[in-house]
């Protein structure tokens, strides 16, 4: 037993955290790329801080962020749809601030209360393998994905971890909603996608392998994703704005009550939101900017000439339905919609 | 009943209070939130659980069972027939053979399926080669859906059939099977009334074994189950969607299920005796130099292979350049970045140095705890208490890694007892102790069955020679339950270290796991680095293994244990 003893005594030294360095923890589903990218320039700007971050759905860092409620782990929530903000900031789980750009927010943008802020305008999109779809053969609108001609050639990302996804089945419900009538039919509709669909991805990863390795051909994601995932992996993708208009995600931002450094988390808050920042996400990471100051000529001139049709979405009755819906959509939707298309 | 000295009310003391801190009270925890629903006691969620109009949750329960009983069959066929090969026929490099078919079992859940998934889905290297072989227009033969978990338990479980039957025939006298012939009787009538009488008892523990760890996955249907529903990833939606009281009652229901199980398996068939047989081995049931004796080595041979290629496939993995397959059946371009990474930037080595640790917190804890219990239940007379008592106390073996982490989320993310030092959820700790409920029970299997082999005289011996309790343990005792000690230890570093399950729910920041960091670079999109730390973690189970003695090659103890 005695290596084994002194092997934990090493591993126990070798486990100490270095000393005089302030952790700031991000919880983030805003992937690598740009974590790693802002981590890095704020530790050059302040070599005290050590930026930890941790990549997860959005849903999983609502999870977490409840989950951990009675002693905080992260310091900072940076990323995810205003509507898992806004149940978490019901939950009682964020930290009011008030971030020195108050002024130039659009109060669409940000809790009434102040508790959490947007940061970037992220529209869902439909993506497709632009190796085996021309863009004239692409799904052009969301009722075009129910074509039996796409039948087997869908691959989702799994949607209850997913914030993207649970606000595009949220928001198709509701626009079934103000047609039909009743969720009902909002479901209906998701059961012949289901029909479509031939498998769900368990993460972001394995639905992008699926759809450059054409196990699937389409699925349903968000703009700057994609366009960072061709960038970055130079996958061929290619993508649809829907014709009659897509939802339009607010992503937030904002301080986990209780966190274990607030000062640094409010510095960190800033930096990232400052306009060098959201310009900077804007150039390099498809980040369309929520805030009002910056002009259009800072932005890409892709980003310049996108021309957004937003789906009407009363993201406050979206807010209230969406577990409710998503719960209903596991328990009657996943995996039934062939065997209620046959019936 | 004799009076106990104040070391051993001591010691009893605290097995209760542990036993009763980390398993009854998170256990206990998670049905109290199952029977409540908007913060009212109500029977809500049994009554959803059970709703015929939406059998979704019986559903799930049904997939997972379907899965596990055709898990178990499989697994038995392949075991049962490994086993046979490699006990019974004789041919080259069977020793070394003989250890690699236990391979899987070194494999960590994460990394096994992953693995699978690389060489067995859809794109994955076998079903892309043959298409390239074929020419057909896709893939020939992916797996995937059911049938794909279902190929993923099989790889996995088959390897407790292996070691039990391996076990088993390894003690089957050679003189039962020349007397069974003596007499007249056929191969096949030898099999069924002299050799398969002997391994009923390690079939069926092999058989809830095997049927256990099933219903208890989660990797596997997380990746490959697409629609369908399981229980696992049933409770992990619900926890998602934040019904962390419907997650409990699904937990509840997962664990009735498992726990049926194992009393089946501890109460029921008696375990096998083999210890004490005088005769040699039997060995050279088949000869191969017949057909059929040939046929079998060659299918052995082929399986053999099959198991090895999810290793070779995260090694080659590792090696692959980023981004270099996407249609190609096999990566086109190579590189060590990978491994070099590890000495340019130490910090990636953080999840490994946190395994090793957390795992060497989880050993010393199911040691002290583990030794200690099997040793003082050994030691009462009642055959019926120490029944009970064992059983009870290896509880949590039945119990998944998914409501292990549920039933601490709800136990410990609130200070225990006012005065303790404050709640769990969130720290460094909450995995380590974790990881000591689910592996601990292993201890107590193998220190009770090396327990079984000591002389219980030996032990008044000593006390009538005036040794105290501490020196009896210290010195008779221990001795002769150290190759158990041994062997539990190594099963619990080798749990501890690859842990994904609970690990997954449960981790921090500061203690981030190998396993939460294989899913991470995986999320990242660093399938290389992934493959790497995979690899890593194989190396050094590997290594255990070896450092231990080769538990591999004692398939009898391993058997004992499991």
């Amino acid at each position: 037993m005695k290596p084994l003893l002194v092997l934990a005594v090493g591993l126990a030294c070798a486990g100490c955290s270095k000393s005089g360095v302030t952790p700031i923890v991000v919880y983030s589903p805003h992937g690598k790329e740009l974590l790693v990218s802002f981590a890095r320039e704020y530790e050059q700007a302040h070599p005290e801080c050590a930026v930890q971050w941790l990549d997860m759905g959005s849903q999983d860092v609502y999870d977490r962020v409840r989950t951990e409620k009675e002693n905080p782990q992260a310091d900072i929530w940076w990323g995810g749809p205003m509507t898992a903000f806004a149940r978490a900031e019901r939950e009682g789980l964020l930290e009011r601030y008030v971030p020195s750009w108050d002024s130039v927010s659009v109060p669409a943008y940000r809790s009434p209360g102040r508790f959490w802020y947007g940061t970037f305008l992220t529209p869902e999109v439909i993506m497709y393998n632009s190796n085996r779809i021309t863009p004239a053969q692409a799904p052009k609108d969301w009722d075009d994905l129910l074509d039996p001609a796409w039948r087997g050639k869908i691959v989702i990302r799994s949607p209850l971890a997913s914030g993207t996804m649970r606000i595009i089945f949220s928001s198709i419900i509701l626009r079934e909603m103000q047609r039909g009538g009743s969720p009902g039919s909002g479901f209906e509709w998701l059961r012949k996608l289901d029909a479509n669909t031939k498998t769900y991805a368990a993460d972001p990863t394995q639905l992008y392998i699926a759809i450059a390795r054409e196990e699937g051909l389409v699925t349903l994601w968000d703009l700057p994703d994609v366009m960072l995932q061709v960038e970055t992996h130079h996958y061929p993708f290619a993508y649809v704005l829907p014709a009659s208009g897509t939802p339009l995600i607010t992503d937030g931002i904002a301080l986990v009550r209780g966190a274990k450094h607030p000062e640094e988390a409010k510095r960190f808050y800033e930096f990232v939101t400052s306009r060098p920042g959201m310009t900077r996400q804007a150039r390099e990471f498809f980040r369309i900017p929520a805030r009002r100051d910056i002009p259009p000529s800072d932005l890409p001139p892709w980003m310049q000439k996108l021309e957004i049709r937003a789906l009407p979405v009363n993201f406050d009755t979206l807010a209230d339905h969406e577990k409710e819906w998503m719960k209903t959509w596991d328990e009657k939707v996943r995996g039934r919609g062939a065997a209620s298309g046959a019936e | 009943m004799r009076s106990r000295s104040p070391a051993t009310l001591l010691a009893i003391s605290l097995l209760v209070a542990v036993f009763g801190i980390f398993v009854l009270y998170p256990l206990g925890a998670t049905v109290a939130e199952s029977l409540h629903a908007g913060g009212e006691l109500s029977l809500d969620h049994y009554r959803f659980l059970f709703d015929m109009s939406n059998r979704v949750n019986l559903e799930a329960v049904g997939n997972s069972v379907y899965v596990s009983v055709v898990s178990v069959v499989f697994s038995g066929v392949i075991g049962l027939f490994l086993a046979f090969v490699f006990t019974q026929c004789r041919f080259p490099l069977r020793p070394l053979l003989a250890r690699l078919a236990v391979l899987p079992v070194a494999l960590p859940p994460l990394v096994g399926v992953i693995a699978f998934l690389f060489v067995f889905g859809e794109t994955g290297i076998i079903p892309r080669g043959l298409q390239l072989l074929f020419g057909t227009a896709g893939p020939v033969l992916p797996a995937g859906g059911i049938a794909g978990v279902i190929l993923v338990h099989v790889y996995s479980f088959h390897v407790y059939f292996y070691l039990f039957v391996s076990a088993a025939l390894g003690t089957l006298e050679g003189s039962q099977l020349e007397a069974a012939t003596g007499l007249g009787s056929g191969p096949w009538r030898t099999f069924v009334r002299v050799v398969l009488p002997e391994l009923r008892p390690g079939l069926l523990a092999a058989s809830a074994l095997t049927f256990m760890s099933s219903m208890a996955s989660f990797t596997a249907p997380l990746l490959f189950a697409g629609g369908k529903h399981f229980i696992t990833l049933q409770i992990y939606a619900s926890k998602l969607n934040g019904d962390m009281d419907l997650a409990a009652a699904q937990s509840v229901l997962l664990t009735a299920v498992s726990l049926a199980f194992y009393l089946f398996l501890t109460l029921g068939p008696a375990r096998p005796s083999g210890y004490a047989r005088k005769g040699p081995a039997s060995a050279g049931l088949i000869t191969p130099g017949k057909l059929p004796g040939r046929v079998m080595v060659v299918a052995a041979f082929t399986l053999l292979a099959v198991e090895l290629l999810p290793v070779i496939a995260i090694l080659a993995l590792s090696l692959a350049r980023e981004g270099s397959w996407t249609t190609q059946w096999v990566p086109s371009a190579y590189t060590l970045g990978n491994y070099t990474a590890f000495f340019a930037d130490a910090s990636l080595l953080v999840p490994v140095v946190n395994s090793l640790e957390m795992a060497l917190l989880a050993l010393a804890a199911s040691l002290a705890f583990g030794v200690t219990a099997a040793f003082l239940v050994s030691r009462t007379r009642n055959r019926v208490f120490s029944t009970w008592a064992n059983l009870a106390l290896t509880l949590p073996y039945a119990v998944p890694g998914t409501v292990v982490a549920v039933a601490f989320i709800l136990a410990f993310n609130r200070p225990v007892l006012p005065g303790l030092p404050a709640l769990l959820v969130g720290t460094f700790w909450i995995l380590p102790l974790a990881y000591f409920v689910r592996e601990y029970p292993v201890v107590i299997r193998s220190v009770a069955a090396s327990l079984e082999g000591m002389d219980g005289s030996l032990l008044e011996a000593a006390s009538g020679l005036g040794a105290g309790p501490l020196r009896r343990f210290r010195s008779v005792a221990l001795p002769a339950l150290l190759p158990g000690i041994l062997s539990g230890g190594v099963l619990v570093l080798i749990g501890s270290l690859g842990e994904f399950v609970s690990s997954i729910l449960l981790y921090t920041y500061d203690s981030r796991p190998v396993s939460v960091e294989i899913l991470a670079q995986l999320r990242l999109f660093n399938i290389g680095a992934a493959a790497a730390y995979s690899v890593v973690l194989m190396l050094i189970i590997l290594l255990l293994l070896r450092l231990s003695g080769g538990l591999l090659a004692s398939d009898r103890r391993m058997s004992y244990i499991l």
